[in-house]
């Protein structure tokens, strides 16, 4: 922490610089932390920014997935609860786009028309529609879940300082966010026929899109992988999230939809194998929902022009 | 809070204002994500779950089931106010009716902060507090609006005109409010704070160069026991999920 004058008054520290590629990975290597200001490969700040601005656009389509629901709350105190959740949701998205803005290559309202024009991209699940309110939960329960488990990894060996840092707030609202789900769950799961039933349905339509947020198996040349911004393989946490989320759902007597899933003595749970151009398609805005929640988002934004322009004006 | 006896007319002022904060925050609600720019979603969704505690708070005081008697009850047995049933779907109007609302709300807490009921006027306070922020953000950003020549201030001010008629329905007084004064449940009746929000109104048109309509009136009692044909709408989001099995826990 600067203490004097002199060094609260003084300008951000001279960014490091490295001789080529090499000692550029030499430094990720032994656990350095890039900084905004650092001259780092070109390569490596696009990689990167690409990274945090997905995961921005996550965040806002996230809220707006879950925006749709608020309004039918079965409940005072559940829609202050599903507010308060999409708030941070909607946080996490200006968080990240202040610390991609501050790698030089968009600005936040470019990034946002990018977006908004649906030139750039965001997580597969944030595609498909919320039909129910167990739809609700299901984002709550098993797409939080997955986010959170995703989002920790790349927290865990994160080599960009400004990312890491704020991802270690993402990450602990998103663990709230997760044991939210789980009491919703539960709540569904031993009540009536109604809402079990509404559930087992929630999770015919979420549990694939669920598992495919981690993505196809990693190339043993990820970048992300070899810069230290991915802490494990997508495959890996793939994994993991079947492990636990397989019998916690059977657990409650569901059943998981997945004709092939079996269980391996040694392996454990395993599923059928995944199809993966439903995931290139749906990222490609080509999901079920992917052209309305575009277009929503979109057209709220151009019909609010006229309020940022105002700022803009008065500032 | 908890239940508490009430008598009929100041449960019925009760139910009135929780209907309209409840109303308010279901509205301001629906603004989460598509607000103008980032930072308002996050104000703006804030000042909507605190609306909606106001009104947890005020319905604790008559019910111990807060979720049935919100949602559950049939239109008739609302008390809401014209102005927070109506739909607005375009940033304008749901920013100046955020910005009249808090300018009526804040008179309104204000005339129970002493009230004979103990539970009302702590409530009153509590309240109070959250909404002074609630009125500096509506002030700030009316006031980089509202820069004379622009185009925002012209939206801004039609808004103003197109809504002071209706925002007066804030000011409906319940049946009985005669007794109320008299016995300091409120401190003022609705019409005395009417005449005060106006005069505010008033200032802040000079200031800034909008013409407004002549002085609206509020209607009278019996228009809390009446609905708009949008509360229909509102009513059919806020019971879509609850109604599909009442007896559950959701």
């Amino acid at each position: 922490m600067p203490t004097t004058l002199a060094e609260r008054t003084a300008g951000p520290p001279v960014g490091r610089t490295w001789d080529d590629m090499d000692a550029f990975e030499a430094f990720l290597d032994a656990g350095g932390i890039v900084e905004a200001h650092d001259d780092m490969p070109e390569a490596y700040r696009l990689e990167v920014f690409r990274f945090i601005e997905l995961h921005a656009n996550s965040e806002l389509m996230g809220g707006l997935t879950e925006r749709d629901w608020i309004p039918k709350a079965p409940g005072l105190r559940l829609k202050q609860i599903f507010l308060a959740k999409t708030q941070d949701e909607i946080g996490h998205a200006h968080l990240l786009y202040m610390v991609a803005a501050d790698m030089g290559k968009k600005s936040r309202p470019e990034m946002l028309d990018d977006l908004f024009a649906g030139r750039t991209r965001f997580h597969n699940v944030f595609h498909y529609q919320a039909v129910t309110w167990a739809d609700q939960i299901a984002i709550a329960y098993l797409v939080d879940a997955a986010a959170f488990a995703s989002q920790r990894a790349v927290f865990q060996n994160c080599s960009y300082g400004p990312y890491k840092r704020v991802l270690k707030r993402i990450v602990a609202e998103e663990g709230f966010h997760m044991r939210h789900g789980e009491e919703m769950l539960m709540r569904l799961a031993e009540g009536s026929e109604i809402q079990h039933r509404m559930f087992q349905e929630a999770l015919d339509r979420w549990w694939m899109p669920a598992v495919q947020l981690f993505g196809p198996d990693s190339s043993d040349d990820d970048p992300l992988m070899r810069w230290h911004i991915k802490s494990q393989r997508n495959e890996t946490l793939r994994h993991a999230y079947v492990q636990k989320y397989v019998p916690l759902l059977q657990g409650y007597g569901f059943t998981i939809p997945d004709e092939g899933l079996r269980h391996d003595p040694d392996a454990g749970w395993l599923i059928s194998d995944i199809d993966w151009s439903e995931l290139r398609a749906t990222m490609r805005n080509g999901g079920p929902d992917s052209r309305r929640r575009i277009a929503t988002a979109a057209g709220s934004h151009a019909d609010t022009a006229w309020v940022r322009e105002a700022l803009e004006a008065a500032a | 809070m908890t239940r508490i006896d009430l008598g009929p007319a100041a449960a019925e002022h009760v139910l009135a204002l929780a209907d309209d904060e409840h109303l308010i925050g279901a509205h301001h609600s629906t603004w989460i994500g598509v607000c103008p720019f980032l930072e308002e979603d996050l104000a703006f969704c804030s000042i909507a779950q605190d609306e909606l505690g106001h009104a947890i708070g005020l319905y604790e005081l008559l019910t111990d089931d807060v979720d049935r008697f919100a949602l559950l009850r049939a239109p008739e047995e609302y008390r809401s106010c014209a102005y927070v049933e109506r739909l607005m779907p375009g940033w304008a109007d749901a920013f100046v009716r955020h910005w009249l609302y808090e300018r009526a709300e804040q008179l309104r807490w204000d005339a129970l902060t002493t009230s004979t009921v103990p539970e009302l006027a702590a409530l009153a306070l509590a309240a109070d507090r959250e909404e002074a922020f609630h009125r500096r953000h509506a002030e700030q950003l009316m006031e980089r609006l509202t820069t004379p020549g622009t185009q925002a201030a012209a939206i801004i001010a039609s808004a103003v005109n197109d809504h002071v008629a209706s925002a007066a329905s804030l000011f409906t007084p319940v049946t009985d409010e005669a007794t109320l004064v008299a016995d300091g449940v409120v401190a003022r009746s609705a019409e005395a704070l009417l005449d005060d929000w106006w005069a505010g109104l008033g200032t802040w048109a000079v200031a800034h160069g909008v013409d407004l309509p002549p002085r609206p009136t509020a209607p009278g009692p019996a228009a809390r026991r009446s609905r708009t044909d949008d509360f229909t709408t509102v009513h059919g989001d806020l019971t879509a999920v609850i109604s599909l099995d009442p007896t559950a826990v959701w």
